[in-house]
């Protein structure tokens, strides 16, 4: 008899994430860069989860596979397509039940998720529009400082106090920032102050959804823990860990889904 | 749907397309071939407007039967109107007046003036063709008009800004329903350099005084309109404008009470784009009269029938604020992917139509109270309530599913009102979506970018795909 694998792919604007579970749970992930093509990311990063499992050959051989992300309807061997924000609320919720608003941010968008006791969608608002506060932004922030994304994070962990980045906009941003670097200011006290903005941001968006404990964080930047802190003095309350990869949570919530349309 | 359903509304198209024709190519045999090339000339919206019976094309796109015929005739209704309007703009400039929505027509009519609603062609035009205005919006820009002011005024400061509009004698306007669009009247009264009365609506009108004062501020707009034009009051007239106009009213309630059914005998254009022209345009014409018994006997014969006027119908939901001028395909395409009715608008929906026709004060007052409780009036000032209240009562009177906000970003008194009332909403368990957009410029959102909204609120709240 077929082994029963389901999956979820979520092919996000920069990076691919795909997670294989069973009965028994988790049996293989994988995250990798996003390709030009949707289906060529879906292809690469399934293969890279599947990789050590041996009764999985081609995605054909799962039993059922959900798509999310941006790039969801270009999956053409997909069973179903289901958006990302159902996938992340499905997620994180499944990772901890108790969860009730979700700040997800990916690498082009931001948004805000309010579930219910059964981890539905109540209401949702997103950022697609703007690049401010998205990963993407992050990624410019420290190229500025020339860190990775870890060495600015840790970096903003360091501020003695915070300097506030007045800018919006991620072009204006970026000249700001430049100028007070120019200035001598403490890189670590900017550093703060570009999470701080963020962290403004996000609660904005937070706040049109309602902001009920529990708090989590999905998406790319829940690594970034200079935001965290930003978020969690911002909100007035801790956000809360999920016991799998944050990255993964649109992956993981598509192949829950999966296990329970199969 | 059988064979010859389908003849049927195929016929119903091409009677109303024929008919519609027939009117637009009356305007220039009245106006003769030299005339008609000036206007072309002087008013080249004109071009946009001459394409009016794509409306019909809009209203009928996948709608059959009573559903149909009702659609097509609140067009029937919109297109010889419309074309009579244009016969202003050769009328003796002594009587003609530019007046704001938010005046009432009746009392101009009565005094036998001829009128030219500054913002009618800011709403007609993006629904004929939704780039239109487009390039007003950008004079009035030019002119360093802020641009996140409403496009509404903005297009008809542009549209002024360029004087394609006819020689008046006098403006009429008045201090709502915004500020962008009190303040367009200053621009537009310089630059056309004519004399304007700016009627002051009251701002708590919730008491008899603010009756007797705006009542009041009306008997002074028809003073300074009689010394000011060749326009005298006829006091008949105005109650026979009235008496017509409550009789109107009259079919419009019943008509409300039948799509109170699930599923809706009639809604979307049928309902609000029907209120939008006869009660906003052309209150007290007798042809409005007869659209709106024509509407409640059409939904009552569906009723009978048991005909949906969207056979799918899975959800109901009204349209708050105006709907979306540049893509008012919105109503059919929500019904077709989604079974989604849209069975009103909140701008149609006044609940205090009547007017009392029993003395002159009694008509200026009643006309004051339709103002000032006028839906645009109410909601974008005065208290929040206003604006929450006439909603979670249209939600349960009409037993809705979900409330569309028509999220204009250039109204900044509704904006205002966002947060609270997706709070309210989310109390009350109603789902609710605010659609980000520009009312009449789709360079702003655009119609594929209102869809997605659509799109991703259907699927991720209401769990339902695009078919």
């Amino acid at each position: 008899m077929k082994s029963f694998y389901v999956a979820g792919c979520d092919v996000g604007s920069t990076t691919g994430k795909a997670v294989i579970l069973n009965h028994e749970g988790i049996q293989g992930q994988a995250v990798c860069p996003s390709e030009i093509d949707p289906e060529d990311t879906a292809r690469k990063v399934l293969a890279m989860a599947y990789e050590k499992i041996n009764d999985i050959n081609t995605p054909q051989d799962l039993s059922y596979l959900i798509g999310t992300g941006y790039g969801r309807r270009e999956i053409p061997f997909a069973n179903e397509n289901i958006s990302e924000i159902s996938c992340h609320a499905m997620g994180a919720f499944k990772c901890l039940p108790k969860t009730r608003t979700i700040i997800d941010i990916g690498g082009q968008d931001v948004k805000a998720i309010s579930i219910g006791e059964t981890g539905e969608v109540l209401d949702f608002s997103m950022n697609d529009k703007c690049a401010a506060g998205t990963g993407r932004f992050f990624e410019m922030m420290a190229h500025i400082f020339r860190m990775t994304l870890t060495q600015f994070s840790e970096l903003s962990l360091q501020a003695q106090s915070i300097i506030s980045v007045t800018s919006q906009c991620s072009v204006f941003a970026e000249t700001e920032v430049i100028t007070l670097l120019a200035k001598r200011k403490s890189a670590a006290d900017i550093a703060a102050g570009i999470q701080s903005s963020v962290a403004k941001r996000c609660f904005t968006l937070l706040k049109k959804t309602g902001i009920q404990p529990l708090v989590t964080i999905t998406g790319g930047c829940s690594k970034n823990l200079g935001l965290i802190k930003a978020l969690e003095k911002r909100l007035r309350q801790p956000i809360h860990q999920l016991s799998i990869d944050p990255q993964l949570m649109g992956a993981y919530g598509a192949a829950v889904l999966a296990m329970k349309n199969s | 749907m059988n064979f010859f359903n389908k003849i049927q509304d195929q016929a119903i198209y091409y009677q109303s397309y024929l008919k519609n024709y027939y009117h637009i190519l009356q305007l220039p045999v009245r106006q003769g071939p030299l005339r008609t090339i000036q206007h072309l000339k002087k008013y080249p919206w004109l071009w946009q407007l001459a394409k009016v019976n794509c409306l019909l094309d809009v209203v009928t796109h996948g709608r059959s039967g009573n559903y149909r015929k009702a659609t097509a005739s609140v067009v029937e209704m919109i297109v010889p109107n419309l074309m009579e309007l244009l016969d202003n703009l050769d009328a003796d400039p002594d009587r003609l007046i530019l007046h704001e929505d938010m005046v009432p027509p009746e009392i101009l009519s009565a005094m036998g003036l001829k009128t030219w609603m500054s913002e009618l062609l800011g709403i007609l035009l993006p629904i004929v063709d939704p780039h239109s205005v487009e390039k007003y919006i950008d004079v009035a820009e030019n002119a360093g008009i802020p641009p996140d002011i409403c496009s509404l005024p903005k297009s008809t400061m542009g549209i002024m800004l360029n004087k394609e509009v006819p020689p008046i004698k006098a403006i009429v306007s008045s201090n709502s329903p915004c500020d962008g669009g009190m303040a367009s009247y200053q621009l537009i009264k310089r630059h056309l350099d004519v004399p304007m009365f700016q009627i002051d609506v009251p701002y708590n009108f919730y008491n008899e005084r603010a009756t007797e004062y705006f009542a009041n501020e009306l008997k002074k707009m028809i003073f300074w309109l009689e010394t000011n034009t060749a326009g005298k009051m006829d006091w008949d007239r105005l109650r026979a404008i009235c008496e017509e106009r409550n009789k109107m009213a009259e079919y419009e309630l019943e008509l409300w009470e039948t799509i109170r059914r699930r599923p809706a005998p009639l809604a979307a254009e049928a309902v609000f784009l029907s209120h939008l022209w006869c009660f906003n345009v052309r209150p007290g014409d007798p042809d409005g009269t007869l659209l709106f018994k024509k509407l409640v006997e059409l939904a009552r014969d569906n009723i009978n029938k048991d005909i949906a006027a969207v056979p799918n119908e899975k959800y109901r939901a009204v349209l708050w604020n105006p709907p979306l001028l540049h893509f008012i395909d919105f109503f059919s395409f929500a019904e077709q992917h989604y079974g989604l009715t849209i069975i009103n608008d909140s701008m149609s929906y006044n609940r205090q139509p009547f007017i009392d026709t029993t003395s002159e004060d009694s008509m200026l007052k009643s006309l004051a109270h339709i103002i000032m409780t006028g839906p645009m009036a109410r909601h974008t000032r005065g208290p929040a309530e206003n604006y929450f209240n006439d909603m979670f009562y249209m939600y349960s009177y009409f037993d809705l599913d979900m409330i569309l906000i028509a999220g204009h970003i250039g109204c900044k008194n509704t904006a205002a009102l966002n947060g609270i009332l997706r709070e309210k909403c989310r109390n009350k368990g109603i789902p609710l979506l605010i659609i980000e957009y520009d009312l009449s410029d789709p360079r702003v959102v655009t119609q594929d970018a209102i869809i997605q909204q659509l799109d991703r609120f259907m699927e991720n709240i209401m769990k339902e795909r695009r078919n």
